[in-house]
């Protein structure tokens, strides 16, 4: 798959699609408190929501949805491409009666890798043609999750996958320990917008309607400085951006890309970018789950913007020299 | 379309109603005497034979809460079976009663009749586990469980078998046995449907990577159809067994099953329309006329011998989504994706 860098659908499609946040943190982390307040806040707007434990929602909803997070993996060369059938077939029933809800969330359970559920929105046509995965937000439990994290590749997964963390129960922890933890999620994550909250009392407009695909703003998060590769090991995950300011190559960077997720491609949780692809007056939004990738113009530069292309990688085993010369190959000559 | 088209059997010998929602399915009964057709809001409309060219007599009314995701003929030989996002199994009666069978905590997407002169047995699918009952639906002859989520049941020609597609393949097991094992047919992945040759020959699913996988029942020999654009939502069987008709490209796909096919042998491709691809398929249970539906609502209808093509129904809006013959022939009947429901009469006047 990683060679078919697909186009996603044009903007006003895009517009017609249910977004799909989907819901990941360690259990005790406060997702299903975070769920319960998304569902009862005053917002006019209704969500189906498909769960995984039932019985736990504290409010009354007629469009939950159980689901058994039912994984498998696709006959597709990608050795990692691993899927949601449940979430196929659920999400496909629901769009049934689309006119019911203004959005779905998908949450998941707390040892989840967010690796399936994400890919799911990249492999199924159906899925592709009716949803639009907004963004996948991760509540973290702030008293905890420096010890997680040394114990538990799940929950650094869960940072890596994230566009929005939720730092919980940040009234348990004082601020040095604060600026602590949100470092040490910077450097496994240096993309994802990060909010504080005590009890999951977040604005909604933190979680919801993030506009996933627009990365534009995710990628405003990305200076350089945040990166701590002072000391990091191989194995832990890191994020990696970079930068070229002459425009691209389509089909450079597309055979680059292609490339580097086939043989890279299990150790690379996601990759997003913002690309200036010469003769285009649009830009060009990629991103990429492991192998899936895929990406689509979502309109011009803003005014005074830089038209420069920006790239992030979050996974393992990056070679920081070695991708960067790659990225800077795909300059159109 | 030009003004010098013929009009369409629709138009010649067929009647249609917009309905609110999505029709998610369409069953005619045993009897070949009424047609229903389900929606995504919950509600069922049942046309009664006499009542086939008049849209304005067909009954509507609400049986679930929520959308009805399966329908089916009840085992007897008139009324259907319907199962709903409200977990719930209901029977519609030919006089329009309904009574609520079975309610549990998961979807009901899957129902299946058989039924012979003898008796009948329905079956239907809620997440792992497949419940048999009686044909008067109120007794559980046995539950089945499955190591993921039924994504389609069908039972044997002669209602000895029943078989469910899951990941990583598919479960036979028998009807009547009094030790419930079954016979595992594996291969890896995730299967989305499932026919059974009318002879008992093979079991083909659907899969995810958008192709066919079968089994062999003879011997377990594995065959694989594959080459299309899109997944196959829809697949049946022409009665005598010769094809397997399918969804999922922009023609009409035929898999030969005689003279050693489908193995190395290229599908027959039956017509379709350029660039518009087919949702249902479904084979007249008489002759050898294939029904087709298409994304863009055109039906057309096939006929596999001579090939010759007719128009059933120019292109509306949603893709069709639900289509059916009757057990006698007599009707075919189909809904779409924005609501629209018709049946044409194609007995002889």
């Amino acid at each position: 798959m990683s060679d078919t860098v697909q186009a996603a659908p044009d903007t006003k499609a895009a517009n017609t699609l249910v977004p799909v946040t989907v819901l990941t943190g360690f259990l005790g982390a406060g997702k299903t408190t975070l769920l319960n307040h998304i569902l009862t806040a005053e917002h006019g707007r209704k969500y189906a929501v498909v769960v995984n434990e039932f019985g736990e929602l504290g409010v009354d909803n007629d469009l939950v949805v159980d689901a058994d997070e039912e994984v498998f993996e696709m006959n597709n060369g990608c050795i990692c491409c691993t899927v949601r059938g449940d979430l196929i077939r659920i999400l496909g029933n629901l769009m049934k009666r689309r006119a019911r809800f203004d959005g779905i969330i998908v949450e998941t359970t707390g040892l989840a890798d967010p690796a399936p559920v994400a890919q799911t929105f990249f492999v199924d046509e159906d899925v592709r043609g009716k949803t639009r995965l907004d963004a996948v937000v991760t509540v973290v439990d702030a008293y905890n999750v420096l010890q997680t994290l040394e114990e538990s590749p799940e929950a650094v997964n869960q940072i890596a996958f994230a566009d929005v963390i939720i730092l919980n129960k940040v009234d348990l922890v004082d601020e040095a320990g604060l600026e602590a933890i949100e470092k040490r999620i910077r450097s496994i994550n240096s993309v994802c917008r990060l909010h504080r909250a005590k009890r999951g009392d977040v604005p909604l407009s933190d979680v919801l309607d993030q506009g996933g695909f627009d990365l534009q703003r995710a990628l405003e998060h990305a200076p350089n400085f945040l990166e701590d590769t002072s000391h990091s090991h191989e194995a832990d995950v890191t994020s990696m951006s970079f930068e070229v300011e002459e425009p691209l190559d389509a089909a450079k960077f597309q055979a680059w890309i292609g490339a580097v997720l086939q043989e890279q491609g299990a150790d690379i949780l996601r990759a997003k970018g913002i690309l200036n692809y010469a003769g285009e007056d649009q830009r060009f939004a990629f991103q990429a789950v492991h192998m899936m990738a895929d990406g689509g113009f979502i309109g011009p530069w803003k005014k005074d913007e830089p038209h420069v292309s920006r790239l992030v990688f979050i996974g393992r085993n990056l070679n920081r020299p070695q991708l960067r010369r790659g990225f800077e190959s795909c300059r159109a000559k | 379309m030009n003004d010098t088209m013929p009009p369409s059997l629709l138009e010649r010998r067929g009647a249609q109603r917009q309905l609110e929602g999505q029709i998610t399915g369409c069953a005619i009964a045993r009897d070949s005497q009424q047609v229903a057709f389900a929606t995504a809001e919950g509600d069922v409309m049942v046309a009664a034979r006499a009542d086939w060219g008049r849209s304005d007599a067909w009954d509507v009314q609400t049986v679930h809460d929520g959308a009805v995701l399966s329908i089916a003929p009840d085992a007897a030989p008139t009324g259907f079976l319907t199962g709903g996002d409200d977990n719930s199994l209901r029977r519609i009666a030919a006089d329009g009663s309904v009574s609520e069978l079975a309610k549990g905590r998961r979807w009901i997407e899957h129902i299946t009749t058989w039924a012979n002169d003898k008796g009948g047995v329905i079956a239907f699918a809620a997440g792992k586990q497949v419940e048999l009952r009686d044909a008067a639906g109120r007794d559980t002859l046995k539950v089945l469980e499955h190591p993921s989520t039924v994504s389609g049941i069908v039972f044997d020609a002669k209602g000895k078998r029943i078989a469910a597609s899951h990941y990583n393949g598919a479960s036979m097991w028998f009807v009547q046995a009094k030790v419930d094992t079954p016979r595992q047919l594996e291969w890896k992945g995730s299967h989305i449907g499932i026919a059974i040759h009318p002879a008992g020959e093979a079991l083909v699913t659907s899969m995810q990577e958008s192709e066919l996988h079968g089994w062999r029942l003879a011997d377990g020999h594995n065959m694989r159809m594959s080459g299309y654009p899109t997944k196959v939502q829809s697949m049946a069987f022409t009665r005598n067994g010769k094809w397997l008709v399918t969804s999922g490209a922009d023609t009409i796909v035929m898999w030969p099953f005689f003279g050693g096919g489908p193995m190395g042998k290229p599908p027959a491709e039956a017509g379709g329309i350029p660039g518009i691809m087919c949702t249902r398929v479904a084979c007249h249970p008489v002759h050898d006329i294939v029904a087709a539906g298409f994304a863009d609502g055109a039906v057309l209808m096939v006929d596999t011998n001579a090939q010759r093509l007719l128009p059933v129904s120019m292109a509306g809006e949603g893709a069709v989504t639900a289509l059916a013959f009757s057990p006698d022939g007599c009707a075919l009947a189909f809904g779409t994706e924005d609501g629209r429901a018709a049946v044409i009469d194609l007995s002889a006047k």
